[in-house]
């Protein structure tokens, strides 16, 4: 991990949402889609936590957060970041998506989930980088998204074009309460999880339980090494020392900064 | 040099007035980017109890204004398993090491102290004591574990009770004071359940310097380390034009590490 200094060197708005575009090489360099990066927000000691975001393009010189329109005093502080400004960046935290050599056909499946008592909020958007890798090593992508608001899915332009792509719209998950069959993405999973060597998904942990159903029911198991999810977690340091982001996955309870945030889906939720 | 145990044979001599705080560095196997041991007087170890405890549920963070709230419960892997993971390493660090007693377990603090005075990777321990104690507790527990190790003690105590509760510490053995954790306090979590526990962070910081000042007046003859929600170089002089010997690190070391760089270099200067 390094502290590092970026500078905004591109807004772009999408809805009420924002791209902000860092310029910061070193940084960038030593990212992968689906690790995080802690941002420092607002001026002075408020607000004194840093903002988690997760990759959501990346080239040599600079990488891509979105900006939530949400009511965070931090993401509404970064809204408003003139160009030429400088933020200071933590990262990158833990691992992120790495898609095994020997794998032709790529199924990522997204989210767009709140926070909730895991953590913060997963954004599909995070599965953008390891997307167009994947698409530029020359693999078969299929992307399934689902949101429940239209405005929410990603815009088909912002995917290579060789990328299959599936969206649903569907109220959101109700903790507790089992998933309906068929609604969201699940209605593509026959399809799709017979086809795919690998799966990379982000979204919640509910979406995750339901895709490890799906997965046991149409490929009769669920082995380690099939599907990656990114966890979602609230960091603080981001190293390991203070504990903020500990999770209970199926082998205890863990520090996600030191497992994931990238995990086997096993982890999540078993072998059995 | 420091002497934070200035009564006790075996010295506690700090060669910076600035300690990493309970757990800032892990068991000093946790290092925010740019922060090494040579940067501190000595570094305390995450709360340790006898037996594994698992600490809290998930969900242990929550966000104030200047600050925030971190619930761990506790959690570590237990007295045994610490020292069979970092007691080799403690060794070769060439910086004193404080084991942390966990202030939900004062029941083991005599058994881990007394297991520690041969140890050479720990120069000393710092025990939390929890909000909400009365100075009879106090003296009970620390005594307890002076007649149990004769290694320096440093007593760790809620800033807001700190000026009520230090002279029964000092009086049953405490070599020097820690003041202190943050006062209870609650926060909305990110899920909207409200969390509370010890208030950290800049936040902190007034209750700390306040209950630093406090006990200074008391006269007691112990060094004083100010710890909570320091995290400028002015913060820092404060606590030491209020009575402090040394300061503590750990809020500040998450979040802004290079911050707390600067003011290290800041405080040689």
């Amino acid at each position: 991990m390094i502290q590092i200094t970026a500078t905004l060197i591109e807004r772009r708005s999408l809805g009420a949402g924002q791209e902000l575009r860092l310029r910061a090489p070193a940084l960038a360099r030593s990212l992968t889609a689906g690790q995080a990066v802690l941002v420092q927000t607002g001026c002075g000691l408020a607000p004194y936590l840093r903002r988690v975001f997760y990759p959501i393009a990346l080239d040599d010189e600079s990488w891509t957060l979105r900006v939530p329109a949400d009511g965070d005093w931090g993401h509404a502080w970064l809204r408003t970041v003139a160009i030429g400004a400088t933020l200071d960046c933590l990262g990158s935290v833990g691992n992120g998506f790495s898609v095994p050599a020997g794998s032709r056909n790529v199924l990522c499946l997204g989210e767009d989930a709140p926070a909730s008592v895991a953590g913060p909020g997963i954004s599909a958007w995070a599965l953008l980088p390891a997307i167009v890798q994947a698409a530029s090593e020359g693999r078969a992508v299929a992307f399934a998204l689902e949101a429940a608001l239209a405005r929410d899915l990603i815009p088909s332009q912002r995917l290579p074009a060789a990328v299959e792509y599936h969206t649903a719209i569907r109220p959101p998950r109700i903790p507790d309460r089992p998933a309906s069959p068929g609604v969201g993405v699940a209605q593509f999973l026959p399809e799709l999880l017979p086809w795919a060597d690998v799966v990379l998904a982000a979204g919640s942990l509910a979406f995750y339980s339901e895709l490890a159903t799906a997965v046991r029911a149409v490929r009769y198991e669920l082995g380690r090494g099939f599907a990656q999810i990114l966890y979602p977690a609230a960091f603080l340091c981001g190293v390991g020392a203070c504990q903020a982001c500990v999770a209970d996955l199926a082998t205890g309870r863990h520090r996600i900064c030191q497992r994931g945030p990238v995990l086997d889906l096993v982890d999540v939720v078993g072998e059995a | 040099m420091i002497e934070l145990a200035p009564h006790n044979k075996h010295s506690l001599a700090l060669a910076a007035p600035v300690m990493a705080g309970s757990g800032a560095v892990g068991y000093a196997d946790a290092w925010p980017p740019g922060i090494s041991a040579t940067m501190f007087g000595a570094l305390v170890t995450p709360p340790v109890s006898w037996r594994p405890r698992r600490g809290h549920s998930p969900g242990r963070l929550a966000e104030t204004p200047a600050g925030f709230i971190l619930t761990t419960g506790d959690h570590n892997p237990g007295f045994r398993r610490v020292m069979d993971d970092h007691a080799l390493e403690w060794r070769r660090l060439a910086v004193p090491i404080l084991m942390a007693l966990a202030g939900s377990t004062v029941e083991d603090w005599d058994r881990i102290a007394g297991r520690l005075e041969e140890e050479p990777g720990v120069a000393g321990l710092e025990l939390h004591v929890t909000a909400g104690a009365r100075p009879v507790d106090v003296a009970n527990w620390v005594g307890v574990v002076r007649r149990a190790t004769t290694l320096p003690l440093l007593v760790k105590l809620p800033s807001s009770q700190a000026a009520t509760l230090a002279p029964a510490a000092v009086g049953a053995g405490a070599d020097a004071l820690v003041i202190g954790s943050g006062p209870l306090a609650a926060a909305v979590r990110q899920d909207g359940a409200r969390l509370t526990g010890p208030l950290a962070g800049p936040a902190a910081f007034p209750f700390t310097l306040v209950g630093v000042a406090a006990v200074a007046e008391l006269g007691l003859s112990v060094p004083i380390v100010a710890g909570g929600g320091i995290c400028r170089l002015e913060d820092a002089q404060a606590c030491f034009r209020a009575g402090a010997m040394a300061i503590q690190l750990r809020s500040l070391l998450w979040v802004d590490p290079a911050a707390a760089v600067r003011l290290v270099e800041a405080l040689r200067g």
